[in-house]
């Protein structure tokens, strides 16, 4: 429970936080600060300084674009897009950080957040990663966007570098999509997940089997297709206290054929 | 009526009869709902310092230096304390068993060596919690690693490492208990079921709040006032007085609120004697916070316990001869509380079934885990979960139905009291009628039209019972089993009721509520004996030494207060009933007793109700306006009362004699779905019938069964203390410990029978713990639903759904190994 | 341009009253409550953000004050389980807690006081589903839920 100490600044603008950051590379950025105040009061990490973003204006708010676009912004809550009607365009989305943690983290965990830790139980990477989004990231040198399928680098480790910020998160339209995961207890941590989208073609991205999503195209919607695509993946998932590898390795065809099929009901 | 103690209003109408039998609403919710409890961490002196508890990293090493200066230089650190310390000036803690376990030597912190990840080496303290973790990691402590040893299976094979040399090896205490004919009942069986192993895992209730303490020293009289959630101190005196070298009357104890206990919080006494010696030291109240992370890695873990080469001696029709089995116990790094938990079970002997020839040879050993300690349940849960097992295997293999399997073994209400073979007395019981009670609940009659639709929807169903025994009220001669020398037997709580001196009606108990509703419960009894409302009964909350209304067994543990707790406030409430009749027949003049009743707040003369002298008038008369009262009047009207259950110290050369004075009962039936694909699963269906005699507040009775149900069904799918081989901990906090939240909560249908108990004042029975009965109910629940989809044996009492795919996938390999043979 | 500092002076008001204190950026926001404050009405029973024993309402919003820290509440309203009642009057929940046995050692009861407080808040009349769903971040280790459910559903008549 107890921190070590920690240095503190809540900029209010962007420039400000990406000035911050790159000022020292022991400093963090803190969105909702779900999973890194735990990190820290386990004392399992210690950054010199917290920069808070929650006064940055830039970095709020869910935009419906007229191609059916949907730009997040980094710390939109879990809970703001579960109640948003422009993120209902998508309503995969809603659906499944509906189904993150509890109404408290819901309402304080962030999306930026959540991809950014890359905790391989966590439920947004696999769906980003099944729907295409790309990452938009700021730093001093200016904007680069980067795929979803190549934001994920290992666990905890994502393409946001020393003085950048994730700011936004942009999904392209459609609604064909699917997750399915088993977890600790009803809604819990996952012990394996799969997000899947079918808008053209198929793409699949499988949790908790890997340091990163694993992302599998396979031919067509068909259960065959879709257990043979897993099954070439070569799969060898890490075993915990909740699941030995070879648990993992079979929910991730089944949980993949689930989330095809709820994406093409 | 005036009052000195804080208004309460009332707010319960008085029922027509007894206040007893009535769901009256309990008096402590009114300030927990406010957020005005006093749980352990509330309490907070001036100056006082936080301590942070330098725990080891590994499981087994030898400590090579410890260094605190760094730590101690720190600004705002007051001090620390090193297990050498803790050596010089205090001895080992007073240990239960006999040798070999005996032989250990226990203290406060780490001496020399650790012995499981967790274990605390070095106290610091400091000005603020923070900075008292800042210069824990000031401290440097040099280990030299040694392996570790974390399955009991192999504690005591060949080259192990010895975790304690004093006992020269890792057994810690051993056991033989055979009853009745074995011989002669393997002679008549038709058949011998033989079970390789089955495997009881490491759980425990984690109550919210964990421990924690605050104590100061007064140096001036020698004596500590210990604020903390200790479940029961009078366990904690006897074993910190004589380590600390002190007469129990220098330890204070002192709780109002505890967050829950469930047995967790018995074992907190090496903590308190290192807050003991620090507030000595430092010349300050000194505080301790015990953090989630702390509780999971080092406080009272359940017993583990493993049953090998069970051998079951049945008739062909399903009739239970005998069995015998080896019990395993792994205990952990110490003997806390252990070895009680090798006689404890006996409690229990041959679960709800008339079973006449019993063995049990037990044996207990040590691990580099954290140690063991009594947990809801404590030990007959182990074993009563093994005899559900061993039903429903028998069933099985001899193709019987476990619902017929059950009634033709289950010991029948016109045979209670009936001795067990080891000499306990179940008191009473309808054990067929509960099942059909729960049976119906979940709709049994039409279970298979049930199945059938499950497996069309792609789901396999399961039917599984658990019918346990919750017994309470222990005779504590049975210790001396595991030791003949100890000289424990019996059982005692206090009660003290007095009418104070403008008439209020004050309880004090000497027990250590932690939920269970004491004082709504007590005032219950006490307000029918005095026939007044239970708002004019004032009930101290919690627990103080100095009230002086305690005894040796003081506490809340081990299903008892029913009995040991309402006994003795009914027994002083009777000695003040008769006190006041005693008084008012000397005001009215010599009026004999039996011509005065009590009511309306008061006492009058039966025949002249305006002769009439109201509680507030006796308490003023006897505290304040006693002159001319008579010499020899005998009247203080505060009254303590020790109740004392009828028991006999046990033979201990036969292992027979009655260890527990009442046997609650629990009857649980589970109805599962199973996703086969996954191996996940649903509870769909679930009803819980108790009978614990009489039910004094039958809504508290009936939050307790609820509550013991939750525990059961989240130790029996996800719970689980799990090691890695190097003694690591996997589950040190709640997000991998996963606990029922309330989306986990199944359907819950609850139902209660009666059966009084013909051995207690009320006729109550203690209760709460629940006997596991629902990690029984969905074990068999998974192994009904395995019939026909590869049979596996469910051998492990937790069940997370990976093995549930598992025994699926490969049932020879995943579930149990079974035999039976023709005898 | 914001500064980076290991401490700083904070004004929060929590149930009416306005506290400024000057608080080490590291300590969270339950032991400012707790400690600071000596608002020992909200609870800790984990060190993972998992059992909601320090729910409160910051800003109007649900949140688990162990994942917070005092700094991040800088300027906030915050409500805890001392502000529920009505002088020495229960309000509805309360009474409901009291009246259907909702709670044992009454140790998780604030923090589930609250999460019910903001469930009921936002919807009124919440189906059973959806009180456990509002109740999914609060551990209880005594009643096994039903009873609390059951009092939330009463309170919401």
């Amino acid at each position: 429970m107890l921190l070590r100490e920690v240095g503190y600044a809540r900029p209010g603008s962007l420039g400000e936080a990406i000035e911050l950051l790159a000022a020292d590379d022991g400093a963090r950025a803190l969105a909702g600060g779900q999973t890194l105040i735990n990190v820290m009061k386990a004392r399992a990490g210690s950054p010199d300084a917290l920069i808070d973003l929650a006064g940055i204006e830039e970095l709020k708010g869910i935009e419906l674009r007229a191609d059916g676009t949907l730009e997040i912004g980094a710390m939109a809550t879990y809970t703001e897009l579960v109640e948003s009607s422009e993120a209902r365009a998508r309503p995969i989305i809603g659906e499944v950080c509906a189904q993150i943690a509890d109404v408290q983290v819901r309402n304080r965990g962030t999306i930026g957040g959540n991809l950014c830790t890359s905790d391989p139980t966590n439920h947004l990477p696999p769906l980003m990663a099944a729907l295409g989004a790309q990452m938009t990231i700021a730093g001093a040198g200016g904007e680069r966007t980067v795929p979803a399928s190549e934001f994920f680098l290992g666990v905890y480790m994502t393409a946001v570098g020393v003085g950048e910020v994730l700011t936004k998160i942009t999904v392209p339209a459609g609604r064909s999509d699917g997750f399915a995961a088993v977890t600790l207890g009803v809604e819990g941590t996952c012990i394996a997940s799969a997000a899947a989208s079918v808008n053209g073609g198929v793409t699949i991205a499988l949790g908790c089997v890997d340091a990163v999503p694993v992302v599998l195209h396979p031919g067509s919607v068909d259960e065959d297709a879709v257990r043979e695509a897993v099954r070439d993946a070569n799969l060898d998932p890490p075993s915990d206290v909740h699941a030995p590898s070879s648990y993992r390795k079979h929910l991730a065809e089944v949980l993949a054929v689930r989330a095809v099929n709820q994406a093409r009901s | 009526m005036s009052t000195t103690t804080a208004p309460e209003t009332t707010e319960v109408e008085a029922p027509a009869q007894d206040w007893k039998g009535q769901s009256v609403p309990r008096k402590e919710d009114r300030r927990l709902v406010q957020g005005q409890g006093v749980f352990v961490d509330d309490v907070k002196r001036h100056g006082m310092g936080y301590i942070h508890f330098v725990r080891s990293p590994y499981a087994h090493a030898h400590i090579t230096s410890i260094d605190v200066s760094q730590a101690e230089e720190m600004p705002g650190v007051y001090g620390t304390l090193t297990g050498e310390e803790v050596a010089a000036l205090t001895d080992p803690f007073f240990q239960i068993s006999s040798v070999p376990g005996a032989n250990l030597k226990d203290y406060a912190l780490a001496v020399g060596k650790v012995r499981y990840v967790g274990e605390a080496v070095v106290a610091v303290v400091a000005e603020t919690r923070e900075r008292a973790r800042d210069a824990s990691e000031l401290v440097e402590i040099e280990y030299e690693p040694l392996a570790a040893i974390t399955d009991a299976r192999h504690a005591q094979d060949d080259g192990v490492p010895t975790i304690h040399d004093d006992a020269g090896g890792n057994l810690m205490w051993h056991g033989t208990y055979e009853w009745g004919d074995l011989d002669a009942a393997f002679a008549e069986a038709d058949k011998i079921v033989t079970i390789d192993e089955l495997h009881f895992h490491r759980f425990n209730s984690t109550p919210l709040e964990c421990d924690g303490a605050l104590v100061e020293y007064n140096r001036g009289v020698g004596q500590w006032t210990i604020h903390t959630n200790n479940q029961f101190p009078g366990f904690a005196a006897i074993m910190m007085g004589p380590a600390m070298r002190t007469g129990l009357d220098k330890l204070r104890f002192v709780t109002q609120d505890i967050g829950g206990g469930f047995g967790n919080k018995i074992t907190s006494h090496p903590q308190l004697v290192a807050c003991c010696l620090l507030a000595r030291k430092l010349g300050r109240a000194v505080q301790w916070t015990e953090w989630r992370t702390d509780f999971h890695m080092s406080m009272s873990h359940g017993n583990e316990r493993w049953f090998h080469e069970t051998e079951v001696a049945v008739k062909s029709d399903g009739t239970l001869l005998g069995f015998r089995t080896k019990a395993l116990d792994d205990a952990g790094a110490w003997l806390r509380y252990e070895p009680l938990g090798g006689v404890i079970w006996a409690q229990v002997t041959p679960g709800m079934y008339k079973w006449r020839n019993i063995r049990v040879d037990f044996t207990q050993v040590a691990t580099n885990k954290a140690p063991v300690s009594p947990n809801r349940g404590y030990s007959r849960m182990q074993h009563l979960w093994f005899t559900e097992r061993v039903i429903d295997i028998v069933a099985k293999e001899l193709d019987i139905d476990p619902v017929e399997m059950r009634k033709r073994n289950y010991i029948k209400t016109e045979d209670m009291p009936y001795e067990t073979p080891n000499g306990c007395v179940y008191d009473s019981g309808d054990y067929a009628r509960m099942l059909d009670i729960g049976l119906e609940l979940i709709d049994y009659a039409n279970i298979d039209q049930r199945r059938l639709e499950a497996t069309a929807r792609g789901k396999l169903l399961g039917v599984g019972i658990g019918s346990t025994l919750d017994s309470g009220t222990n005779n504590f001669g049975q210790s001396r089993m595991i030791n003949s020398e100890l000289q424990f037997s019996g059982n005692n709580e206090v009660a003290t009721v007095k009418l104070d001196i403008f008439g209020e009606i004050v309880v004090t108990l000497g027990t250590t509520p932690q939920g269970q509703g004491h004082e709504t419960t007590a005032a219950q009894v006490v307000a029918d004996i005095l026939k007044c409302s239970v708002d004019d009964v004032h009930v101290r909350a919690g627990h103080d030494s100095y009230w002086n209304s305690h005894a040796g067994f003081s506490g809340t543990y081990a299903s008892q207060f029913a009995v040991t707790g309402l006994s003795a406030v009914k027994g002083a409430t009777d000695l003040l009933a008769a006190e006041i009749k005693k008084l008012a027949g000397a005001v009215f003049g010599g009026v004999p007793e039996e011509a005065l009743e009590l009511a309306d707040g008061g006492v009058r003369i039966k025949d002249n109700p305006d002769a009439f002298l109201p509680f507030m008038a006796c308490g003023a008369i006897i505290n304040a306006n006693n002159a001319g009262l008579p010499e020899d009047l005998g009247v203080t009207l505060n009254c303590r009362y020790v109740y004392r259950p009828p028991f006999e110290v046990p033979d201990i050369e036969r292992k027979f004699g009655n260890l527990t004075l009442t046997y609650a009962t629990q009857i649980h039936v589970a109805v599962i779905e199973i996703d086969p694909e996954t191996g996940a699963y649903d509870i769909v269906d679930y009803a819980a019938v108790d009978d614990c005699g009489k039910r004094i507040n039958p809504q508290i009775v009936e939050g307790q069964v609820m509550g013991a149900t939750a525990h059961a069904l989240g130790a029996a799918t996800h719970e689980h203390y799990a090691y890695d081989e190097d003694g690591n901990l996997l589950t040190p906090n709640f997000y991998d410990y996963h606990v029922p939240h309330a989306l986990d909560m199944p359907p819950l249908k609850t139902a209660a029978t009666e059966s009084p108990s013909p051995f207690t004042p009320l006729g109550t029975k203690g209760m709460g713990e629940g006997g596991g009965a629902g990690i029984h109910a969905i074990c068999a629940a998974v192994q009904d639903a395995l019939r026909g989809h590869g049979d596996a044996i469910v051998s492990d009492s937790c069940n997370p759904y990976h093995r549930v795919w598992e025994m699926l996938q490969a049932p020879a390999e995943a579930g149990g190994r079974v035999s039976v043979v023709d005898a | 341009m914001s500064t980076v500092t290991t401490s700083r002076s904070i004004k929060v008001t929590i149930n009416g009253t306005t506290y400024e204190r000057e608080v080490e950026a590291r300590k969270l926001l339950i032991h400012f409550i707790r400690d600071d404050l000596d608002l020992t009405g909200s609870h800790i029973g984990c060190d993972t953000g998992n059992c909601g024993a320090c729910s409160v309402i910051v800003d109007g919003s649900l949140v688990k004050s162990c994942m917070l820290l005092a700094v991040q509440a800088d300027g906030a309203t915050v409500e805890t389980v001392e502000g529920l009642a009505h002088g020495d009057e229960l309000n509805k929940l309360q009474q409901a807690f009291k009246d259907h046995h909702a709670l044992q050692c009454g140790y998780c009861t604030p923090g589930m006081l609250m999460s019910a407080t903001a469930l009921l808040r936002a919807n009124p009349h919440p189906s059973e589903d959806e009180i456990k769903k509002g109740l999914q971040g609060n551990i209880c280790r005594c009643t096994g839920y039903w009873n609390i459910f059951e009092a939330v559903k009463a309170a919401s008549e």
